[in-house]
């Protein structure tokens, strides 16, 4: 299979996946944002919440990666910036929530 | 070293029409998410790590500023979803004909100003 097919079912597959946990996000930290700091930490204690909080960003930033790849590729002509662009990309992608599910479930 | 695969062209050259606009906002609202799920993580994380950071995210966030990121964050998502739906159905091969993608790009613009705000009922009030 080509790479960009696979890219693609890949874009398609997370998109599938991202758009109900977009949703369940959004109306979550709508709110939540301005609650007190014990009732924010109640809510990333319970274990629905870190997992679908998980996999909300696991799948958000993976679905971003490659939806930012595309646009380097439509709009970057010169190739070694465009493998510094996608390499910094890719990195933020995994380091970013990698850190932030070890935190939480580090949570007490 | 150049590459010589052709790019898009630039936004200034076609007229534009609900289909473009639908289409550059999809690209520009993707690179707003994925800022906004850095700033969500650091958010996160922030405040897993102690309370000592909650004062100053609070400050933050009940600023006129902080509402309009949060507002905006809100309005980014929703538009995002409903143009993923519409990929996703155009994906199945419907809705090609050039009036059905005027109203269906017309309703992921209105649509998703009216998502956000259900969202802001529906999360303020009843969650």
């Amino acid at each position: 299979m080509n790479v960009s097919t696979k890219k693609w079912i890949f874009l398609k597959v997370s998109s599938i996946i991202l758009i109900p946990l977009m949703f369940w996000f959004i109306f979550n930290f709508v709110s939540i944002y301005d609650k007190s700091f014990n009732e924010i930490i109640e809510f990333f204690s319970s274990t629905t919440s870190k997992l679908l909080f998980s996999l909300f960003i696991v799948f958000g930033f993976f679905f971003s990666a490659l939806s930012i790849s595309e646009v380097f590729e439509d709009y970057i002509s010169e190739n070694g910036l465009k493998n510094v662009a996608n390499r910094a990309l890719y990195l933020s992608a995994i380091v970013i929530p990698l850190i932030t599910i070890l935190i939480l479930f580090n949570l007490n | 070293m150049e590459n010589n695969s052709p790019l898009s062209p630039h936004l200034q050259i076609y007229r534009w029409h609900i289909s473009s606009l639908v289409s550059i906002s999809h690209r520009i609202t993707g690179i707003i998410n994925f800022v906004a799920l850095i700033l969500i993580c650091i958010w996160t994380a922030m405040l897993l790590l102690g309370e000592a950071n909650y004062s100053s995210i609070e400050y933050f966030l009940s600023s006129i500023f902080g509402k309009f990121i949060v507002l905006g964050l809100s309005w980014s998502f929703s538009f995002q979803i409903l143009s993923e739906i519409r990929h996703l159905i155009m994906d199945m091969g419907y809705g090609f004909e050039l009036k059905t993608t005027r109203i269906s790009g017309l309703l992921v613009i209105f649509g998703s100003i009216f998502l956000t705000i259900i969202i802001f009922v529906i999360g303020k009030n009843l969650i």
